[in-house]
């Protein structure tokens, strides 16, 4: 096996100095056809002055040849060697690194095509500097790369990467849009996909255009299988007259070369021209102007069509035929429009931009304009398209990214027809088919979690009942089971009597946001550890609401009468208080309705509030009547540490007689709505609880006829700074009045529209009978 | 809702060494409760034991400005002495009702009705 393997390599090692051998004939066979034509000699004479001459140099023949030909072409590879010559003068590594460029170039010249191309180039040039691989990409018109030849990569890898479609990102594809190309220490730092980096994923990478003459017909990579350090100036310039060898054996357009003759009008120019006469937008074909030494100077500006009107002001005539820089210095500074069109005659790639910004210098004073522009090679021409925008457009058009890239929807509903309209980007952020019914602000409930009810009802509040705008935040559940963080803004659109006839706005998905907000707040936290603790204690008020009364609850069914229920905690955290409402069947069979409100907020009142609502429900279990129970919880208040005051009113409700026996303390009395009617119930004498050691309760019994129906709720739904009780109990009534189809409803109406202007708990025990 | 726009006037006159009688002009709400209750804690201070507290001139009386009249009530009440609200309006007349307060704090018409209240309460000290 050993065996067989140091054969296999012995035999490799020939067919290598074979191959070397047989190339450095070839360079020899050069160096003698140069000296004979500059000594007009005969080629068995010229060998013999080789032989002689790198006698007398003290170098090998094949070095002198390289040195011969360096010197008769004077071209990029010789620059390069002579200034790695010159940088280690003397040395073996020196005079080995021309030769092998030479090698290399001759090689290359003499390949069949691309791929033999490669393979000399990592023999000669790049094996020796490290590369284990190469590859050659030729670049299309569109952006893409065709590997047009490879070298040191398995066979399977290079199949795999024959094409690489355009925009997208890869190691060639940076070294076609750098001019000075890429260098990479390990391509793992960059994680760019490329040609074999399953074999080297640490290793270094180099990719450098290959052009000539301003064109760029590919690009030229190279591999590393370990980290690449910094490479010295000489070894970036042989990689770069490496990439102009490349370039000549990619070249397409052979007439790009025209270096030293005047851009005359080309054919494909001539269409062109007809081209751009027949665009509704000002057009202008230019053709490139290249200097002696074969580098792009300028543009020729060879025609402008009947739509152009310079932005100087200046006549057609004077702008036709002018140079590019000289029309419009500006474009070289003031812009990256000269940079931009040289980009797309090298490449061929065609250039678009949305509002880029062009300077013209109107009598010096530059004059900013933004437009939509268009470049595109055509042949060895250049089209440059441009469109001044409009504005209208422009705020349309960045409306619908702003909305795509902030994943914003937008809505529109009609109050009054109930017609929900929605853009395409809010039916992907519900999960819905497009071709599916909008849902209405007025369901929004239905699909999002039970615990943002409070927040929703809030923001409908604001907007249908305050109009005016209002946000929330809450968690989408989707049909799909994602549940996603949205943020909902909304405004009220008004007649010129100021009545509300529609509402739009917009959804954000603020998922992400919403996490960073979430971190943010715990850093915040932890920054300030009193405020945490006051927070902290906001927020355990605020579960223990929620423990102990979830905000909405399934409504509660007893013979034939309907029960509903709604609790709103203050808005802000600390203003929690001790609002609570209860609804329980007895074991005697009646059913006892509370709604009570202790003084203060936080911590403290919510302590209270259960204290007392758990009291009531124990007390209520004697079968006392309400106005007992009441004066029993009186002395619990009393005697609460602190000495709490609150109010209360509780009624017992028989489901037999159909009778509420009730009774008030310090509360205000339940709302009685029977058909068209609204009014309250008597003010019954009773006393807050928790400011007399002992105290009585007056009480009532009513009898309630089907379709009655009665609320009892706190202050929060009607308190007002500027308005009496009594203003707001009115208001309260005429909102009572109007029925809705479920007693739900009702109460979520009841909360939409409250007139109430503090931030207070607000909760509502409702009763229909059926 | 500033104090410029609704300014509290509170004056207080001791009709008797022991009384006194505090008369406020303006809304109490959340805005001027503490400073209602800054006069009665220093009239407390002083030794007073009666307090008529007439609100002939406030026009709107929130639950904060009750909850003052509450704990002054608490505080008079273990000296022993006794709190009576003079000619309320109808506005906080309802809201003196509706909490219940009016059962043990007495409203009278007239300060002198109210120290003939107190004169009572003194001949049978376990009376309110």
């Amino acid at each position: 096996m050993g065996r067989l393997a140091a054969t296999v390599e012995r035999l490799r090692r020939e067919v290598r100095a074979a191959q070397a051998d047989a190339e450095g004939r070839a360079l020899v066979e050069l160096a003698k056809g140069i000296l004979v034509e500059r000594l007009g000699c005969g080629p068995a004479e010229a060998a013999r002055q080789l032989t002689e001459l790198a006698r007398q140099a003290g170098v090998t023949p094949l070095e002198f040849a390289v040195e011969v030909i360096n010197r008769a072409s004077k071209d990029r590879v010789s620059e390069v060697t002579d200034a790695f010559m010159a940088a280690v003068t003397g040395s073996v590594a020196a005079e080995s690194a021309a030769v092998r460029l030479r090698a290399a170039e001759s090689g290359a010249l003499a390949a069949p095509d691309t791929q033999a191309v490669a393979d000399s180039l990592l023999q000669h040039a790049l094996g020796p500097l490290g590369a284990v691989a190469v590859a050659i990409w030729s670049a299309g018109s569109d952006g893409s790369l065709t590997l047009a030849g490879s070298a040191g990569f398995a066979p399977v890898e290079a199949d795999r990467w024959h094409y690489v479609p355009p925009d997208v990102a890869t190691v060639g594809r940076l070294g076609l849009t750098e001019l000075a190309g890429q260098w990479i220490g390990s391509l793992a730092q960059t994680g760019l996909p490329t040609i074999g980096r399953q074999a080297y994923p640490e290793g270094g990478r180099v990719a450098v255009p290959a052009g000539t003459g301003g064109r760029i017909h590919g690009v030229l990579e190279i591999a590393w299988p370990s980290f690449l350090e910094p490479q010295p100036p000489q070894v970036v310039r042989q990689v770069e007259a490496l990439a102009e060898l490349c370039a000549h054996t990619l070249q397409v357009y052979p007439h790009a070369q025209v270096a030293d003759r005047e851009p005359r009008v080309l054919p494909d120019a001539s269409e062109l021209m007809d081209l751009a006469d027949g665009l509704h937008d000002p057009a202008l074909v230019l053709v490139p102007l290249v200097d002696e030494a074969g580098q792009l100077v300028d543009f020729r500006i060879q025609h402008v069509n009947d739509h152009f009107l310079d932005p100087a002001g200046r006549p057609r005539a004077v702008v036709n035929g002018a140079l590019l820089l000289e029309a419009y210095p500006m474009a070289a500074v003031g812009s990256d429009l000269f940079q931009r069109i040289e980009r797309v005659h090298a490449t061929g790639e065609p250039f678009r931009a949305r509002r880029m910004s062009l300077t013209a210098l109107v009598d010096e004073v530059p004059l900013s304009a933004v437009a939509d522009l268009s470049i595109s090679r055509h042949g060895t021409c250049v089209l440059l398209i441009w469109r001044i925008e409009d504005e209208t457009a422009r705020l349309a058009s960045l409306l619908q990214h702003a909305q795509r890239l902030g994943r914003i929807g937008g809505f529109e509903e009609d109050v009054l027809t109930g017609e929900t309209t929605w853009n395409d980007q809010l039916f992907a952020l519900y999960g819905r088919d497009p071709s599916s019914r909008p849902v209405r602000l007025e369901e929004l409930g239905a699909h999002a979690h039970a615990d943002d009810a409070v927040s929703i009802g809030r923001f409908l509040r604001t907007l249908l009942h305050h109009r005016r705008p209002a946000s929330a935040a809450f968690r989408l559940q989707r049909p799909d089971g994602v549940t996603r963080h949205m943020r909902i803004v909304a405004e009220p659109v008004l007649n010129a009597h100021r009545q509300l006839v529609a509402v739009r706005g917009a959804y954000q998905d603020i998922s992400a946001q919403h996490w960073t907000e979430v971190a943010l707040a715990a850093t915040r936290d932890q920054l300030a550890q009193t405020e945490q603790h006051a927070s902290e204690r906001s927020r355990l008020a605020l579960q223990l609401q929620h423990a102990i009364m979830p905000p909405t609850r399934a409504p509660l069914e007893v013979a034939d009468l309907q029960v509903a229920v709604r609790y709103r905690p203050a808005e802000e955290e600390q203003l929690v208080g001790g609002d609570w409402y209860d609804a329980v069947v007895l074991p005697s069979g009646l059913v006892m309705l509370c709604v009570g409100d202790v003084a203060g907020h936080g911590i403290e009142a919510a302590t209270s509030m259960v204290v007392l609502r758990n009291a009531l429900r124990g007390l209520a279990v004697t079968g006392a009547g309400p106005g007992q129970l009441l004066s029993w919880l009186n002395i619990v208040a009393h005697h609460l540490t602190g000495a709490v005051t609150a109010t209360a009113v509780c009624g017992l409700y028989d489901p037999v007689r159909r009778t509420l026996r009730w009774a008030r303390a310090g509360h205000l009395p339940p709302v009685l709505v029977r058909g068209s009617s609204a009014a309250p119930m008597p003010l019954l004498k009773g006393m807050l609880l928790g400011v007399v050691p002992e105290t009585s309760y007056e009480e009532e019994e009513i009898e309630l006829a089907a379709e009655d129906t009665l609320l009892m709720y706190t202050d929060g739904l009607i308190e007002r700074r500027d308005r009496s009780v009594e203003e707001s109990l009115t208001q309260l009534l005429r909102q009572a009045r109007t029925v809705a189809p479920s007693l739900d409803q009702q109460l979520d109406r009841l909360l939409t529209y409250s007139r109430s202007d503090t931030d207070d708990d607000t909760c509502i025990v409702g009763i229909r009978l059926s | 809702m500033s104090i410029a726009q609704n300014p509290l006037s509170v004056e207080v006159t001791l009709p008797r060494e022991d009384v006194a009688l505090v008369t406020v002009e303006g809304h109490l709400d959340l805005d001027t409760a503490t400073e209602f209750q800054a006069h009665l804690a220093n009239q407390l201070h002083h030794g007073r034991r009666h307090f008529l507290l007439d609100l002939s001139a406030v026009p709107f009386m929130d639950s904060s400005g009750m909850n003052i009249i509450l704990r002054v009530y608490q505080e008079a009440r273990e000296l022993p002495g006794s709190v009576h609200v003079i000619d309320p309006t109808p506005a906080v007349r309802r809201v003196l009702d509706l909490t219940g307060v009016s059962i043990t704090v007495p409203i009278s018409d007239k300060v002198d009705d109210a120290l003939a209240l107190i004169d009572r309460s003194q001949q049978s000290p376990e009376a309110p």
